[in-house]
Parts: C-alpha cells; structure tokens; sequence
C-alpha cells in the first residue's frame, strides 16, 4: 500500500511539474495520470461509502471509462460534502471539533486533499474542491471567532446565572427561534450566503429566484468582519458572469448544443427527437397561426347571411329542429297499405262521420215577462198596490196572467187523461170533482152516469114545461097574419106604458143625468 | 282652603237642577209657518179643461175626504187651489195633493195620478225632444211616431215592462214613476228618439226591466 501510495503520490509530482501543452496530445503521461487518479481514488474512497468501486480500475479501460468511475465516485461525495458544509453552518462548534480531530489525526492526508490540481479527473472538481476547502478554512476561522466571542459573554453574567439558567444558552435559543422564523439567515448570515450561493451553482433554470436571492443578499450580507466582506465581494457575477450575458449563454448554449449535435452527426440527417421537435414546433406555429386568424363563420355564434360567405350554408352540415313533421314519402306499400285499410273500412260500415257536438243542456228559462204591448188595465196605483200585495201577503194576492195560463194548460191536461183513462178500462177511475157552479146541461141522464158511447136516444132530463112554458098555437114571425101582428104590438105597448109608469118615480131623485125621455 | 272652594263649586252645580227638556206635539199643517194657512195654486192648461170638468169628482174625493185639504177650482183664473185645513194631519199632505193635480194637468190619467197620492217614491220628469236631438219638421213627426209606435204599442211596452207611465206631448215628455224605473224608461225613449229601431228598443228593455223587477 505505501509503496502504491508513494507511485501514486510520485506520479501527480510528475503530472504537476509536466508542461500544460503536454497534456493536448496523447503521451507517455497517461500512465503517469492514471496512477495518479487511481491514487486520488483510493484516498477520497473512504470519505464515500456509497462508491461502487473500490478502487479505480484503469487497465484496458477507455479514457471515458475511468472518467465515468471518477463521476461515479465523485458525485454523491460532492452531495455529501454539501450537506457536510450546511451541517457546519448550523453547527459551527462540530467544525471545530472536527477540525482538530482532522489536524491532529491526518494532518497528511488533510494536506494532501487540500493541495490537490492539475488531474484529468476535470476542473470542476477541482474547484469544487478548492472552494471547498477554502470555505472550511473560513468556517474555522469564523468558529475560532465565535469562540472567542461566547468566552468574553460567560464572564459578564456570572450574578444572574444558575446551573440551571444561562444567559448565553438563552440568547442562543432566541436566536434559533428567530431563524426559524426569518430564515437561517437571521443567526449566521455568511453561512446562509455560501450554501445559498451554492444552490444557486447547482439550479441553472432558476433565473429569476437567483436575481431575487441576490437583492437579498445585499441587503443581509454586510458585516464588518473580514470573512463576510470576502463572501460578500463574491457576487453573482463571479459565478455566472453577469446577468444579461447569461441569458444570451444560455441561448447560445442551447444552440451550440444543435449545431454540435448537427455537427456531430451530419447535416441532412436529424435524429428522431429532433424530427419529432421540428414537426411539433411546425404544429405549434400552426396552432398559433390558426388562433391569430379570424375564426371561421360556423365558429363566430350567430351569423346572418350577410357575414358569411354566398352558400356557405349549404355546405356546412346544419342541425336543426324541425316543427314540421316531414312528408311522407309516397311508396307502392303506402299506397297499398291505405287502399286496404279503406277497404275494409268500407266492408265494417266504420266510417268516421263527424257527429254533430250535443247541445247544452237546456237551463230551464227563466219565466220572461211577456211584453205587453196594449195599454195596461191597471192604473200604476194598482200595479204598486198589487206588488205590495204580493211581496207582503202572498196567499192573497190575486192571480198574474202566467199563473191563469198555467191553470187553463192544467185543466186541458186533466182532460186529456181522464179521457185516455177511460180508453182503457182496467183501472175505472171516476171523474174528479170539482169544485165548480154545477152545471146543468141539457144532456140525458144516460149519458152522464155511463162512460161509454151511447147510442142515439135523445131523452131530455129537463121537463117539457122547463123546456118551453107557452099557451097556445106558437107562431113564427113569418106565419103571422096582419092582425095577429096588430094584436102583439098593442100588448107590447100596453106593457110598455105600465112599466114606464112605475119608473118616472125613480127618475126624479136622479138629479144629474139628463132623463132620457120616452 | 283651596279644596272647601272648590267644594263649594261643585255643590253648587249640582243643588241647581237642569230644566227638563221641552217635549212639543208635533205641528199640524195649519200651525205651521206660524199658524198661517198655506195655499197651492195650479194652473189648468186649456186642453186640460174639459177632462178636468169629467173628473172633477175623481179628484175632489181623494183630496178632501183622505188628505184632508181644501180644494177648489177658481174658474176666472183657471186656476186649482188648495189649502190646508185645521185638522190637515201633516204637509205633505198639500204638498202630494199639489203633485196629483199638478200630474193630472200634464195628461196623466186618474188611476196613475192617484199612485202619487200613495205612494212617497213617485216622481214626474219632464223633458223635450229637442233636448235629446235637434230635429225639425218631418224627423221630428218621425220621431214622435217613433216613440209611440203604431197604436202606441212601443209606449206601452215601455210603460208596462218599467211600471211607469208616459205622456208624449206633441214634443213634451212626462214620466211618472219610481227614480230607476223613470231612468230606464228616459234612456229607452232617448234611445228612440236618436233613431234606433223599436226591436232594438225592446230587447234592452227586456234584460234591463228583467233586472229591474228582480
């Protein structure tokens, strides 16, 4: 081990003391190299247990190959570091323990990490490296400080301290809560600057957060002490070379990538990616072009006629709803289907004869006065007095001309049946009695106490003397002789005189009306 | 000291009782306006003459034996008085006597002249033709004739379906019956005189007398 330690560590003296033109072309030094790289491996192998090489296999191997395993090696020893440096941040007297440990342990080592440069494991590292160690010697420097600084504060407080209280152990609470609150920034600024600085080293995208975390730091990175005005000069520019240059890199960048690509592969020739890229950016502009555009007509919502072009309508597939129901199409089966169904319904008799709607039904109509048009009997007095009358005492109100009508249709209807009963002999019911003036007619008893039609007998119930009361031969008027005529006009005269003469007894009281004189 | 004044106040009051209320008999006619008689006068158009001298008796019985107020005929002056009597039970009494002959004067009949005497609600209206239409010569005959109609059935039919009574004075119309029922006759014989047909005339009047007597 210590004799491939020594050729390890002989051949970077080598590689450090060869000329930089050396390195351009292929020489003998590459033996020299890879010793030297193996040996750097096989130191920085403890500090990364995750590597999956234990030592740097360079036989037979490719110049990209041994660079792979460095990467490999380096990559998560670079993320363990980092987090190593943050830890410190927080923490600064772990560094110091560490620090001594380190000194007094592996000075060698130590040394041998630290001085390190000029190896084809890549530049990056290196400087990584280098700034690494730079930011460790100032994290030293910063703790020695802080020591110095805690000591001088234990002093002043010796009254009010308590094994249980400590003023020192407070402050330093206090300055933890506020940094969870603010940030880290508020307790340990220069810390906070480096790991952000280093952040922003490793997220090339975020632009805009680096400009942002910039004005920040100006604001909190401006201490008096030396360490912090050395991370404070060191800006944004030294690593990224300028804001505005950066952008047009990054372009260029890009573009270089293209053309080294292209470069690389031939001019016509376009790898599949690059293809699928320049058809979707052809599509983009497409797209693009398509929505700067005035849409089409069927895409604007309500068009008239004017807007749009001549018949455009007929071209475009319109949807619609229709009220109508359409045509029927005439077929031979249509025709034939109907014919059949007028022949059978001309077969069944089942026509579909509009009938004519039922009537109301008839309100019984209400009894219309009838317009009398003849001078009324009454006078206006008496109409009153009749309705009066009537509204006041109905029983006694005398008959109005529509009930005399109603008895008259009543009576006629009584005689009607009784006569239609007696049609019928079945059931004998006698003729009702009313109560009228008897009424002798000259009518043989016969025909009154048998209902049925009578034969022709024409016996007289009144007496011949009812009949006729009369002395003599009875002579008509034109069978009378002269004399006889004579004879009556006397008689009548005679008469005449004996009753005038009871009379004018009579006339006498009556005052006002003229006598008519005989 | 204050309190036994005021005491002294309210005993007062109440030792002076009001005076009772004065209770009157109600006037007769003849004390009224002062105990003086009252008179109405009407005067008898000379067309009226004639039918007044027939039912003269007509006239003079209701009037003195039921209404209780003098009545005679002043011949010189053409005129019919009236006056109260001592025992004329209330003024109205001349008042409605006035109204009857006054109602007979303008050509109403007896028995509907009477109504006036019995019943309070009966008024007369009086209107002209020319009131309703300015008509002149033959449209004014016309219009007469149109409103009594042949044999004077169209006035009788209104008469009989609005319990009124006309008279159509050569260009004078009367009507005596009730506030409403001389309303509806008035509009059907306006309606008449504007020239609507008689048939028109009657259907209305048959929906609204149908109302009327309900």
């Amino acid at each position: 081990m210590a004799i491939v330690k020594d050729s390890g560590f002989e051949a970077l003296e080598k590689l450090k003391s060869t000329e930089p033109p050396v390195f351009l072309a292929p020489s003998s030094k590459s033996e020299e190299a890879r010793a030297a790289s193996q040996h750097l491996f096989e130191k920085l192998k403890p500090y990364n247990p995750k590597s999956p090489f234990d030592e740097l296999l360079v036989d037979g191997f490719d110049a990209e190959q041994i660079w792979q395993q460095i990467d490999m090696q380096s990559q998560p020893l670079l993320s363990s570091l980092r987090q190593e440096v943050n830890r410190f941040a927080k923490n600064p007297e772990e560094i110091r323990k560490l620090g001594n440990l380190t000194l007094k342990v592996s000075q060698k080592d130590d040394v041998d990490e630290m001085d390190m440069d000029g190896s084809e494991s890549g530049d990056d590292e290196l400087e990584a490296n280098e700034s690494e160690g730079e930011e460790e010697e100032d994290e030293e420097d910063e703790d020695e400080d802080g020591d110095e600084d805690e000591e001088e504060k234990n002093g002043d407080n010796e009254g009010i301290e308590d094994e249980f209280f400590k003023i020192k152990e407070l402050e330093e609470f206090l300055e933890d809560g506020e940094a969870e609150e603010y940030g880290i920034d508020y307790k340990n600024k220069k810390g906070v600057a480096k790991k952000k600085k280093q952040n922003l080293r490793d997220d090339d995208d975020e632009e805009d957060d680096e400009e942002d975390e910039d004005d920040e730091f100006g604001a909190f990175a401006g201490g008096d002490d030396e360490e912090a005005d050395k991370l404070g000069k060191a800006k944004y520019t030294d690593f990224f070379g300028g804001k505005k240059k950066e952008t047009k890199v990054k372009w260029k960048d890009l573009s270089e990538d293209e053309a080294e690509f292209e470069n690389d592969q031939g001019d016509v020739k376009l790898s599949t990616h690059e293809k699928e890229r320049v058809k979707l950016q052809s599509k983009i502009e497409q797209m693009e072009k398509a929505n700067l555009d005035p849409k089409h007509w069927t895409m604007q919502g309500e068009i008239t006629a004017a807007k749009r072009p001549k018949n455009s309508a007929l071209e475009v597939d319109l949807d619609f709803e229709h009220n109508a129901r359409p045509a029927p199409v005439i077929t031979e089966e249509v025709t034939a289907s109907l014919e059949d169904l007028i022949k059978s319904r001309i077969i069944e008799a089942r026509f579909d004869d509009v009938q004519r709607a039922p009537s109301m039904p008839t309100k019984a109509k209400r009894e219309a006065k009838e317009m009398d048009e003849s001078k009324s009997k009454k006078g206006l007095a008496e109409v009153y007095e009749d309705e009066y009358v009537r509204t006041a005492n109905p029983a006694f109100a005398p008959t109005t001309f529509s009930d005399e009508l109603k008895k008259e249709a009543s009576m006629l209807f009584k005689n009607l049946c009784l006569k239609l009963d007696a049609l019928s002999h079945f059931h004998f019911t006698p003729k009702p009695v009313i109560e009228e003036m008897s009424i002798q007619t000259n009518v043989p008893a016969i025909a009154m106490e048998e209902v049925a039609p009578v034969a022709v007998s024409d016996a007289t119930m009144l007496a011949p003397e009812e009949i006729f009361s009369g002395k003599g031969d009875i002579k008509d008027e034109s069978e009378l002789t002269q004399e006889e005529r004579k004879r009556r006009r006397a008689k009548k005269k005679r008469k005449f005189k004996a009753e005038s003469a009871k009379e004018p007894v009579k006339k006498a009281r009556d005052a006002t009306t003229g006598s008519e004189g005989l | 000291m204050a309190e036994s004044t005021q005491m002294e106040v309210e005993t007062a009051t109440q030792t002076a009782p009001l005076p009772a209320k004065p209770t009157f008999k109600p006037l007769k006619a003849h004390e009224m306006s002062d105990g003086k008689v009252q008179f109405r006068k009407i005067s008898v158009p000379p067309n009226r003459y004639s039918p007044l001298k027939k039912a003269w008796l007509d006239i003079y019985t209701p009037i003195y034996d039921q209404m209780k107020v003098d009545i005679r005929m002043n011949l010189k002056a053409r005129k019919v008085e009236l006056k109260t009597r001592a025992d004329t039970p209330d003024i109205s009494n001349l008042q409605k006597s006035a109204d009857f002959v006054h109602a007979f004067m303008l050509g109403f009949d007896i028995p509907d002249a009477i109504s006036l005497l019995r019943m309070d609600e009966l008024y007369v209206e009086s209107f002209e033709i020319k009131d309703v239409k300015t008509l002149k010569g033959e449209h004014l005959s016309r219009a007469i004739g149109r409103l009594s109609g042949k044999g004077g059935k169209t006035k009788f039919a209104i008469e009989n379906s609005t319990k009124t009574r006309i008279v159509i004075a050569d260009t004078r119309i009367h009507i005596l019956g009730a506030f409403t029922n001389i309303k509806v006759a008035r509009s059907s014989l306006c309606s008449l005189i504007m020239g609507s047909p008689a048939g028109k005339v009657y259907s209305k009047l048959r929906s609204v007398s149908a109302r009327l007597n309900e």
